[in-house]
């Protein structure tokens, strides 16, 4: 399973959690996020509208839109703050966007909106710092299910070396 | 009594939902003599002014748009960088409005609202969901009022009350799920309609390709 490493985390401070990652996993790639410069979503709705799956502002998340459909897994090294994650991980995944169409329609009862790639995508968080790990848990869940896919859970730092066993 | 309120939203004041929500519910705030402020963080330069407005309220009312499951990026980054209150006696209430229709999609956004007033050393009084909001900012005025006026009912009962009361929320909130009919229907006209309807948005807004385009296919 190819595995995607997303660290919105200081180079330093992942290091040891990447390592653990990179060794269970025969293809794996490191995206740091810090030299990308990536803004919050301004909720423009272009990805929907006006130029469909590319999002309106012109920074280095392209790269990151391309490399989730690349990759079997996506795991995201993220800091914490007020209990959840810390705004560089919100603001990645508010930008999730264009891999979403804006038509929806109803799954399991509730509306969706409709995957814009044939891809089931599975997603990863481990976080540094103090948070709520069921809370996180729960909305892996969520915002996985808007994406038509499957979250791999949240883990603390501490565990990576035995987080997501069922994947890595 | 005064309230500070401060509009999460990440698009600008002129085309945000949540500022035009805001201000049909500081309408029925201010009916009965209580008065009110807002700071729109879209705009950078507010923050300072509305961090200053958070320390020296002790009632605050934070609007927001569901954005994945939660707050949005630019509001989360100005709370986490707020000085948490050392003495009690502040109260945070919030107004959660999201695009879908049912009131179930904002119920992990909630979740998390309910113990964040804490975190600032602050009380919770409640989360006001609405939902089906998208089309907001595309309609006329006449249209646009009528959706609005609940809010400005709301904004009279807070001003009443101070908080939202969880019976009070779910009424105002609609449907937590949509009905078995409501569904059928969906699955019926719901593409047609969305094709017609969205496409008229898109090409207004100078789009020329599908909307269900795959700029990034890997053949996947």
């Amino acid at each position: 399973m190819s595995l995607l490493i997303v660290n919105t985390l200081p180079e330093d401070r992942a290091r040891e959690a990447v390592r653990s990652l990179t060794a269970r996993s025969a293809h794996s790639r490191v995206i740091h996020t810090g030299p990308l410069n990536i803004h919050p979503c301004v909720g423009c709705n272009f990805c929907w509208l006006k130029t469909p799956g590319r999002c309106s502002i012109q920074d280095g998340y392209e790269e990151l839109l391309k490399a989730y459909l690349t990759y079997d897994a996506a795991i995201f090294l993220a800091g914490t703050a007020l209990d959840f994650v810390d705004h560089r991980m919100k603001d990645l995944v508010d930008r999730l966007l264009p891999l979403a169409t804006m038509y929806t329609h109803i799954v399991d009862g509730q509306c969706r909106h409709v995957p814009r790639y044939e891809k089931k995508y599975r997603f990863g968080l481990l976080y540094d710092g103090e948070a709520d790990r069921d809370y996180l848990d729960l909305w892996m869940d969520r915002v996985m299910l808007n994406l038509g896919g499957v979250s791999l859970g949240a883990y603390p730092m501490e565990q990576a070396k035995e987080a997501f066993p069922c994947t890595l | 009594m005064h309230l500070v309120i401060i509009n999460g939203a990440a698009r600008p004041q002129s085309r945000s939902n949540t500022a035009k929500i805001i201000a049909a519910f500081r309408m029925g705030y201010e009916e009965s003599g209580s008065t009110s402020e807002v700071w729109h963080l879209s705009d950078r330069a507010q923050w300072a002014g509305a961090a200053q407005a958070f320390a020296a309220s002790d009632n605050i009312l934070i609007a927001l748009p569901l954005y994945v499951e939660n707050v949005p990026g630019i509001l989360l980054e100005f709370l986490a960088g707020l000085e948490p209150k050392t003495t009690p006696g502040t109260q945070i209430a919030f107004l959660v409005q999201g695009g879908f229709p049912e009131a179930s999609q904002s119920r992990c956004c909630e979740k998390y609202l309910e113990k964040l007033p804490e975190l600032l050393g602050c009380a919770y009084a409640g989360t006001l969901i609405k939902g089906d909001m998208f089309g907001l900012r595309l309609m006329d005025e006449k249209e646009g009022q009528e959706l609005l006026r609940p809010f400005t009912r709301m904004g009279r009962h807070f001003a009443d009350t101070h908080r939202f009361e969880k019976e009070t929320v779910a009424a105002f909130a609609g449907p937590e799920y949509l009905s078995a009919k409501e569904c059928r229907m969906f699955r019926l006209f719901g593409r047609p309609v969305q094709r017609l309807f969205m496409g008229r948005m898109a090409k207004k807004l100078g789009c020329t390709g599908p909307l269900d385009a795959r700029p990034y296919s890997t053949g996947n």
